[in-house]
């Protein structure tokens, strides 16, 4: 169970984050979230202010999750790229290895094409760093936490969560 | 699977609420939601049905704050109930940390409760997990109403495993918290006790509290004897220096993106509404900043990308302008050149020419003014 925690480090995030940013960019997007298809945010780049991201990447992983299925009762595994058109701001979703997905949200600035392009150049660009990611939080040990850790959380709870 | 964030500086958990469907998952969630400070806790998603039945997920986010460092984030999601929801219920399973299952204690839902847990326990097989691994409390919900089983005999039909329990009136809130609590303290204590390589997150050699009574607690300075090879003895060290070391490494990033779009702490809001140690900072305050950069100053900073889709913004008409001035400075010129008559005299006389060309700081009536006089006077003689 804990084989596959993940674990992130900011190396490999400066990384991820330069390569984003340069998506961005190329494509000219307004701002794109790499997402463990957890549900987890592992980070973002762009014009992200106004937006939930917590709840955005919950809902991504979740739509994703659920074409998933749709692609297994088709006959497919998965499929890798996810589209959502809207009036002005649309979303691109891809795959990234085989558990995060790159999210690229972009309006009429710029075209469906572009953003493709980009999207997939830079999947396959995250897809190796990742891949060196997992293998070094595996390395590691997996997800581990102090004692203290847990036992400060303890006694916030209690303060947090008062009838 | 609890997520690590070296860069954020955040650990997630998922918890998953499971159980039959009308069980009050979505309740316990709802009362959650409603009692806890703004600022512990996300906006709650419910993707339900117009009958209010969920129909995917409902997802709440509580952030419990920094802790060593770290900000403790938790996502507590719902299940859809409904036995013909499974498919999208076996998907929200994914990566989960822990478990709360959520019984209706009425005698005659006891079939449904098993029926849920046995489909439980398939899911998580088909997830790989193991259900004896997973940190699960059990919830005796709608204690309130009448007709309800007794928790021994409740507990000999649904807890064989002696998961920890308890019992519950979702609605009014009784049994919520302490069933979050206990969650929270089991998925925390998991974490910790994982495969650790010894040099877990600024471990200290400190003892473990009180109230972590259920610890597996390790000798937290010795490694275990399942010792790792000498690569993962090595590796954990050099990603867990303790939290002041990194702390300035760590903001260099948001700060870097600062830079480019807006000052860090506009751009970190969303990460930080829920966190405690940002709880003195009104958070409404914030009011999200207009959707394109408004001011010169950020359009030149921004450069071509940013001003390119403000093409009425103030600095570009500036820039033409300016290119409008230094071409008209030039053409009056050449035009006085072609004027008829005067044409073949003026061109030959070069120095003539070359006195009165223009600087382009003066408007064109002016040199028209003043070059005439002269040039006639010379063309007639007249003193």
């Amino acid at each position: 169970m804990n084989d596959d925690s993940l674990i992130i480090y900011e190396e490999e995030i400066e990384k991820i984050d330069s390569i984003m940013a340069r998506m961005l960019k190329g494509a000219e997007a307004k701002c794109a979230l790499l997402v463990d298809k957890d549900g987890h945010l592992i980070t973002r780049q762009g014009f992200t202010h106004s937006l939930d991201t917590t709840a955005l990447a919950a809902l991504l992983a979740g739509s994703f999750a659920s074409t998933k299925e749709i692609a297994r009762l088709v006959g497919e595994s998965e499929f890798s790229v996810l589209f959502h058109q809207g009036k002005k701001d649309h979303i691109h979703m891809s795959l990234v290895g085989d558990r995060s997905i790159l999210a690229v949200i972009f309006d009429d600035r710029t075209t469906i094409g572009m953003v493709r392009l980009y999207a997939k150049e830079t999947a396959l660009e995250l897809g190796k760093i990742f891949a060196s990611l997992v293998a070094r939080s595996q390395a590691g040990g997996g997800a581990t936490l102090s004692d203290e850790f847990a036992a400060t959380a303890g006694d916030k709870l209690d303060d947090i969560f008062q009838d | 699977m609890v997520s690590i964030n070296y860069a954020t500086r955040e650990v997630t958990c998922k918890i998953v609420y499971y159980g039959p469907g009308l069980s009050g998952k979505t309740t316990n969630l709802i009362y959650v939601h409603n009692k806890v400070p703004a600022t512990t806790r996300g906006k709650m998603i419910s993707l339900a049905t117009e009958a209010d039945r969920t129909l995917y997920f409902d997802f709440l986010p509580i952030n419990i704050g920094a802790i060593n460092g770290f900000a403790a984030k938790f996502q507590l999601y719902t299940v859809p109930g409904q036995v013909y929801y499974n498919a999208t219920r076996k998907l929200v399973l994914r990566g989960v940390d822990g478990l709360v299952f959520v019984a209706d204690s009425q005698a005659e839902k006891m079939d449904e409760n098993i029926e849920s847990l046995t489909n439980l326990k398939e899911n998580l097989e088909e997830y790989g997990y193991d259900i004896n691994e997973i940190p699960i409390v059990i919830q005796y919900n709608k204690r309130d109403l009448p007709g309800v089983l007794t928790v021994e005999e409740i507990q000999a039909k649904l807890n064989p495993m002696g998961w920890k329990y308890f019992e519950a009136e979702a609605v009014g809130g009784r049994g919520v918290f302490d069933t979050l609590k206990m969650i929270i303290k089991l998925v925390l204590d998991k974490a910790k006790s994982g495969k650790s390589s010894g040099a877990a997150v600024a471990a200290h050699a400190k003892e473990p509290a009180a109230v972590v009574s259920h610890a597996t607690s390790e000798p937290p300075v010795t490694p275990p004897p399942v010792a790792p090879v000498p690569v993962e003895m090595q590796a954990p060290p050099a990603e867990t220096a303790p939290p002041p070391a990194r702390q300035p490494a760590y903001r260099s990033p948001d700060e870097e993106k600062g830079q480019d779009e807006y000052p860090d702490h506009e751009d970190r809001i969303e990460h930080n509404t829920l966190s405690d140690d940002k709880a003195a900072e009104p958070v409404e305050q914030y009011v999200a900043p207009p959707e394109g950069p408004a001011t010169p100053e950020e359009i030149e900073d921004a450069g071509d990308a940013v001003s390119r889709p403000f093409p009425g913004s103030t600095s570009s008409r500036i820039l033409r302008r300016d290119r409008r001035i230094t071409v008209s400075d030039f053409q009056p010129a050449g035009r006085e050149v072609e004027s008829p008559g005067m044409r073949s005299h003026f061109s030959r006389d070069g120095n003539l020419a070359q006195q009165n060309m223009p600087t382009p700081h003066m408007a064109p009536s002016q040199r028209i003014v003043k070059k005439k006089p002269g040039f006639f006077k010379r063309l007639f003689g007249i003193q």
